[in-house]
């Protein structure tokens, strides 16, 4: 793989690998004496396996290949091998908390293990491990098709690619050590958020370049939902890490802002997180996925652009919903409900586009389990979005709030739109990228479906039960106006469905497990199919369309 | 809420960004053909190889997956 | 979305075959800078993707291709050739192969891409107008959620710093047009808009200036964006229809062939060919400008000039008009007139001057403004003089108030409430195969009371059919092989009748003006003009042309016949019903007139008209206060379409014509034109019920505010509310189609003796 590399480009890989040695061992020298050390010896670690894959290729021939006939597939197969090992850790991880919940002596008295810590590295490993890799690769294939044109090098795609994963690695030990700044969705310490911003700039900049070579004079709309998830994440992740180190030797810092102006922060942090990581991304894909796999054009073109810009402007301010009945001023939290509730417009405009798409294809979807997986991931952000916005109601809220029904919501969202859109995305990505015929096994795919599907509804439900049993105990007052239920009587209540919810997550992580069975079985047994077609377009065509003038 | 002061222009910013951009789309003409545009990308490996590339004679597909 | 992929497989396009069409075809390549030459062809035959992927592969896989795109939502081909030497005629030969009749399309002079500048100004004042609104709004739900104090204060200030630069950007269509009204002395819909925005913007500003409570910066952008978006989908409905009129363009003549000094013929560009030059005119070529044969024998079909079903015959020393066309045989001419004095430049003249059929007319929105605004104008001007008196001289507070009367009343569901309308009627419409210009026109179509139809063309088809089919299996495929050498349209009829494998063939000749001759079977025979035909029979037979004998037999008829259009008796007998007198005005003899308007049941029939008595006789009409809707489709029509009070035309019919014409009708079908109108009347009761509703919620929404109840979050869901209520009225329209009258079901096409 690293022979495809040209001499130059080997030289470069090394050198950025070679400074990542660098800096590792001055992480590991500097902070010696904090946990920081231990995270410098891990980049160490990683970068010095990626110089030295590097160097076993760097005598080999340089590359024949001619580059103007073909996509740069490399890192793109790479992404989706990385996605799927991360969904089996991270969802593998998620059962074993759930499982804690139900049975808390899953702990094993250590303190790497405790809820606490393990809990944010499935939730990171599945939102930045799987969702972020299966994104990344996935804008690599697109960004390409649709413009028709290669990507400009080689080195930038593996850059961001493996940075990515080392941001991802460096997270999700960093919070086994106990290292976090206890933000949701943003756990990993200054050094870690220095990096992201590093490799999400490139990747940015990647994308435009990409962009600006293409033979296509359309840009197609999935582009633009990756450019929005690109954007303002980067934005997002920036102001919201706005932190001073407590010293450069260690891993703690201390936010810029303080008290309620710092929770607003992050809430506007993390709801948008949702929006353009969870949301604008994977609508891409859907966007890309779906019209290509029912080989109809999507419902309505148009309809796709104006929800584009309907979801970017209502998501901005509906994070405050999250800080209903806190110190938060009331009006800011009117506000977040107001646009939280406003925002079931385009996102339904986008789900109904999605199954208007399918709307004459009922066949294929009743015959393809890939398609399904795309319509189900439809159905349920749907779903999600519309329980999101009555959840986002105050006296709603004042229900469901801190109970197990915002577990389920999230789920519903995570498991059954990000989850699906992706599997679905992957299965049909995988025989075009290793140019292979189809599937290794087609019933296995269904397997996943089912497993995924009946995973999702355990889940989703138990965790409704769970939460609105929850809102009411504690809410229940005797006569003399004390609490009728203490905690430990909720919990008691509870456990059932603890049960219920580490058995919906062991189906679904199983389904995970089948489909990256499949996807191995396909790269080294299903025969290779020759696909001369798939390549961008000859420069013959690339001249402009419009005369400039007469 | 003090913080406000700083969210405010930052989305502000964006919101110009994205005025921007859809300014330029328009300058490049991105929505003269948008039921072509949606019937395109599911042709994106329409053309064959230009022939001195190919190894093996060019045989159209008969559907694109 | 108007998503319509219309029907429209009547209306297809005259192939680019002889070599006039080919000098012609090379003549609209454009060089470009690069020395590369560009061409756009329209193909309206995409139907779909496969469509367009198949041309694209096809067109880049020649060599002398340097680029090609296909545009689905025009139907258009984009070509850029290498080197501007490159015949553009052969990619034009590609495509036929591939199906699809290809005509260079004209692009007006010194515009080098199909782009529309007022769609742009509008989606971007559109995008600057959402942009404000969504960010006002934003900081208006804060203020209005409990903000207060210095965050109020400033999100005030931030909204008007957004506010400003937005409407004075956003808001110049409406304030130009409100301006060009009030210049003329008149008021329109766009003078209490401005007058709103405007007013709502000073005293915002006031307000904010003041650190006041209440501000009204989301009202003014909102209200922008909601009137940009219904004008902006209003501007596409009517952009999607002109070049939908504009794709049926056929190829017309730009040149022709003439004869040089050294007896050779050249392409030359029609502004330069003068009286007395000779050309040359092939089959199936009009005839560029008014001329007389000098050498050749040819049939003319000259229905679209004079309304004359059947073709005639012309020989040296007849005279032809511009725009007949030449069927069968290549002709000499001379020149009589230069082409700016031709029949066809007269024609252009004369629907020039005859335009002022809709002068005058005011369209419905405008009327109601002028009763409107002043209304408004006036109670505001009450609140301000009461709340003075009742406050003892506070004007602040009273020209709050009473500058919130102006906004609350809202102008924005009156300003939506035709342009919504008619965006879904024109989406209606489509589906039905209807093509409407412009709204107006949908408005003056609900209120005809008189309907004029043209004959030929119009109520006919045009085209004629065989009525009587020989018997013989041997005389049936004779006659195929005999007519499948013409392109006469009385043998493409015979050819179309006949399933027979057409007979061996030698010694073919078509004798121009008179029909064509063979060998079959080792037996002369002739098929065409009866007299001609009689020569070689020895036997009397028939005296009706198009006649067919072999030589010494008995020569036999076709019974050729007009069609009529299906659907065309129907048409008349809705209107009749609907009490609309029906006309027929026709350029035919008087024969051919009357059997038609029998067969379609018009009792009213004017025969022999030539096109000033048309115009005069719709003048006429509106003389006496009719308003009368004119149905024609020939060059003569065209004076008769623009003095009508609303005209349609179908889309076989000239390009004259269909400029002409209000509405294009692109099916068959002639029960579309009563359907349409019942749309329109349909939609006229909408746009009623929406000012009904308007004015009904300005009757609730005036006493509050002039009680000074109104704050600008009651105002802002006031204008949504009232605007969703109003689009909600006007997809009504869709509904009523569903449960407006069927067309009637299709029957035998009804023919008539030629």
């Amino acid at each position: 793989m690293m022979s495809n590399l040209t001499g130059a480009e080997r030289t470069s890989a090394m050198l950025i690998s070679g400074m990542g040695v660098v800096i590792g061992l001055t992480m590991a020298i500097v902070g010696r004496n904090d946990v920081m050390g231990a995270q410098g010896w891990i980049v160490l670690a990683f970068s010095a396996v990626v110089f030295f894959m590097v160097a076993n290729a760097l005598y080999h021939p340089e590359p024949t290949e001619d580059r103007t006939t073909s996509y740069y597939d490399d890192p793109t197969k790479v992404g989706i091998v990385l996605a799927l090992v991360w969904a089996v850790v991270a969802m593998g991880i998620g059962v074993w908390v759930a499982a804690q919940l139900a049975w808390p002596g899953l702990r094993f008295d250590a303190a790497w293990s405790s809820f606490g810590r393990i809990r944010p590295v499935h939730t990171s490993g599945v939102i930045f491990g799987f969702g972020g890799n299966a994104l990344i690769a996935t804008s690599y294939h697109i960004m390409q098709r649709t413009s028709r044109a290669r990507m400009p090098d080689q080195v930038t795609p593996w850059f961001v690619l493996l940075g990515f994963n080392l941001f991802c690695i460096i997270a999700a030990s960093g919070y086994l050590m106990g290292v976090t700044q206890s933000k949701e969705y943003a756990e990993p310490e200054w050094y870690a958020d220095i990096w992201l911003v590093v490799v999400w700039v490139a990747y940015f900049v990647l994308y435009i370049r990409t962009l600006a070579r293409r033979n296509e004079p359309h840009i197609y709309v999935a582009n633009w939902y990756y450019l929005a998830f690109i954007l303002v994440v980067a934005v997002l992740h920036i102001v919201n890490n706005l932190a001073i180190p407590a010293s450069l030797a260690g891993a703690k810092s201390y936010s810029a802002f303080s008290g309620v102006q710092d929770a607003m922060t992050q809430w506007w942090y993390g709801h948008n997180a949702v929006a353009f990581f969870l949301t604008s991304g994977f609508l891409g894909m859907l966007y890309y996925f779906l019209p290509k796999r029912a080989d109809r054009p999507i419902y309505s073109y148009r309809l796709s652009i104006l929800s584009f810009w309907g979801i970017t402007f209502f998501y901005i301010w509906a994070g405050s919903h999250h800080l209903h009945y806190t110190a938060l001023p009331h009006w800011v939290q009117t506000l977040g409900m107001t646009f939280s509730v406003m925002l079931l417009i385009p996102s339904w405009a986008s789900a109904g586009n999605a199954l208007m798409t399918l709307n004459g294809a009922w066949h294929k979807v009743r015959d393809d389990a890939t398609l399904r997986f795309m319509m189900v991931a439809a159905v349920f952000y749907g779903l999600s979005t519309f329980e999101g916005s009555f959840m986002a109601i105050r006296p709603v809220n004042a229900l469901s709030h801190y109970t197990d029904w915002t577990i389920g919501h999230v789920h519903a969202g995570a498991m059954g739109w990000v989850a699906l859109i992706t599997f679905g995305s992957i299965y049909a990505l995988t025989p075009v990228l290793w140019h292979r015929e189809r599937m290794y096994s087609a019933k296995a795919v269904e397997w996943h479906f089912w497993l995924a599907l009946a995973g999702t509804v355990i889940y989703v439900f138990a965790m409704w039960n769970s939460g609105i049993t929850q809102g009411l105990m504690w809410r229940t007052y005797t006569q003399s106006g004390t609490l009728r239920f203490s905690f430990t009587d909720t919990l008691i209540a509870m456990h059932p469905y603890y049960v219920a919810r580490a058995l919906g997550g062991l189906l679904f992580v199983t389904g995970a497990c089948i489909g990256f069975w499949n996807v191995i079985m396909t790269i080294r047994h299903v025969s290779k199919q020759n696909r001369e077609l798939d390549h961008p377009t000859s420069p013959k065509a690339t001249e402009p369309v419009l005369p400039v003038a007469e | 809420m003090t913080i406000l002061v700083i969210l405010i222009p930052v989305t502000l910013l964006m919101g110009i960004v994205g005025l921007g951009a859809f300014f330029w789309t328009l300058h490049s003409n991105q929505y003269e053909d948008l039921s072509g545009d949606a019937e395109r990308i599911l042709f994106d490996d329409d053309r064959p190889l230009p022939a001195q590339n190919v190894q093996a004679p060019a045989k159209l597909k008969e559907t694109p997956s | 979305m108007l998503n319509t992929r219309s029907d429209d497989s009547a209306a297809t396009a005259r192939p680019v075959s002889g070599s006039l069409d080919r000098a012609e075809t090379r003549a609209r390549m454009r060089p470009l800078r690069n020395g590369d030459g560009h061409i756009v062809f329209s193909l309206p035959g995409i139907k779909c993707g496969g469509c367009v992927s198949s041309i694209e592969r096809a067109l880049n896989a020649r060599d002398d291709v340097v680029s090609v795109r296909v545009n689905l939502t025009l139907r258009q081909a984009s070509v850029t050739l290498a080197g501007s030497d490159a015949d553009p005629a052969l990619i034009v030969d590609d495509l036929a192969k591939l199906g699809f009749d290809a005509v260079p399309t004209e692009l007006s002079d010194g515009d080098s891409c199909p782009d529309d500048s007022t769609g742009r100004l509008l989606l971007r004042a559109m995008a600057i107008a959402g942009f404000g609104a969504a960010n006002i709004m934003l900081l208006s739900v804060g203020v209005w959620s409990g903000a207060q104090g210095q965050t109020r204060d400033t999100f005030h200030l931030v909204s008007a710093m957004i506010a400003v630069p937005v409407v004075i950007y956003a808001g110049r269509p409406f304030f130009v047009s409100a301006l060009n009204a009030l210049r003329a002395g008149r008021t329109n819909m766009d003078v209490p808009i401005t007058l709103g925005v405007i007013l709502a913007l000073m005293l915002s500003l006031t307000e904010t200036l003041r650190g006041g409570e209440h501000v009204f910066f989301d009202a003014s952008v909102t209200l922008l964006f909601f009137l940009l978006a219904g004008r902006y989908l209003d501007h596409l409905m009517r952009e999607r229809a002109r070049s939908a009129v504009t794709g049926l363009a056929r190829l017309i003549p730009r040149g022709a062939m003439v004869r040089q000094n050294d007896g050779r013929f050249a392409y030359v560009r029609l502004t330069d060919v003068a009286p007395d030059a000779i050309l040359s005119v092939g089959p199936n070529e009009p005839l560029p400008t008014d001329a007389v044969v000098v050498a050749g024998a040819t049939d003319i079909d000259r229905s679209l000039v004079s309304g004359e079903a059947m073709p005639v015959t012309a020989k040296p020393g007849d005279t032809l008009e511009a725009g007949t066309l030449n069927l069968t045989g290549r002709i000499e001419v001379r020149v009589l007139r230069s082409a700016g004095e031709s029949f066809l430049a007269q024609m252009m003249h004369m629907q020039a001057a005859a335009k002022n059929g809709r002068e005058g007319y005011v369209r419905i929105a405008d009327r109601v403004a002028r009763l409107y605004a002043p209304v408004v104008h006036i109670l505001a001007l009450a609140t301000f003089a009461g709340w003075m008196i009742m406050t003892g001289g506070d004007w602040q507070a009273s020209a709050f108030v009473a500058i919130s009367v102006l906004i609350i009343t809202c102008p924005c569901a009156l300003g939506l409430a035709v342009p919504v309308t008619h965006v879904v009627a024109a989406g209606r419409l489509m589906r039905m195969g209807v093509l409407m210009k412009d709204g107006a026109a949908l408005e003056r179509l609900a209120a005809v009371d008189r309907v004029v139809f043209d004959k030929t063309g119009t109520i006919t088809t045009g085209t004629p059919i065989v009525g009587v089919v020989p018997s013989d299996p041997g005389v049936r495929s004779a006659v195929k092989a005999l007519a499948l050498h013409s392109v006469h349209p009385a043998a493409r009829a015979i050819v179309t009748s006949m399933a027979d494998r057409p007979a061996h063939i030698h010694h073919v000749t078509e004798v121009p003006g008179f029909g064509i001759q063979g060998s079959i079977g080792g037996r002369r025979a002739r098929l065409g003009r009866a007299d001609w035909v009689a020569q070689i029979a020895n036997r009397p037979g028939t005296t009706v042309s198009p006649a067919f004998s072999f030589e010494g037999d008995k020569p036999i008829s076709f019974g050729l016949t007009e069609t009529l259009r299906p659907g065309a008796k129907e048409a008349v007998a809705m209107f009749e019903r609907s009490g609309v007198p029906v006309t027929m005005l026709s350029g035919d003899i008087a024969d051919r007139a009357h059997s038609i308007a029998g067969l379609v049941g018009i009792s009213d029939v004017r025969h022999s008209t030539r096109p000033a008595e048309k115009i005069a006789m719709l003048d006429a009409l509106r003389g006496k206060g009719h308003r009368a809707l004119m149905l024609g489709d020939g060059l003569n029509d065209t004076g008769a379409l623009a003095a009508a009070y609303v005209s349609m035309a179908p889309a076989s019919g000239s390009d004259a014509g269909r400029t002409a014409a209000d509405f294009v009708f692109l099916r068959d079908r002639l029960d579309a034109v009563p359907v349409a109108w019942q749309v329109a009347r349909d939609t006229a009761v909408v746009v009623r019920q929406n000012f009904a509703l308007a004015i009904a919620y300005n009757c609730i929404a005036i006493p509050l505010a002039a009680a000074g109840m109104v704050t600008p979050l009651i105002a802002a869901l006031a204008m949504s509310g009232s605007s969703i209520v109003v689009t909600l009225n006007a997809l009504r329209l869709n509904k009523m189609e569903r449960r407006g009258p069927r067309a009637v079901a299709s029957r035998d096409p009804v023919q008539v003796p030629a």
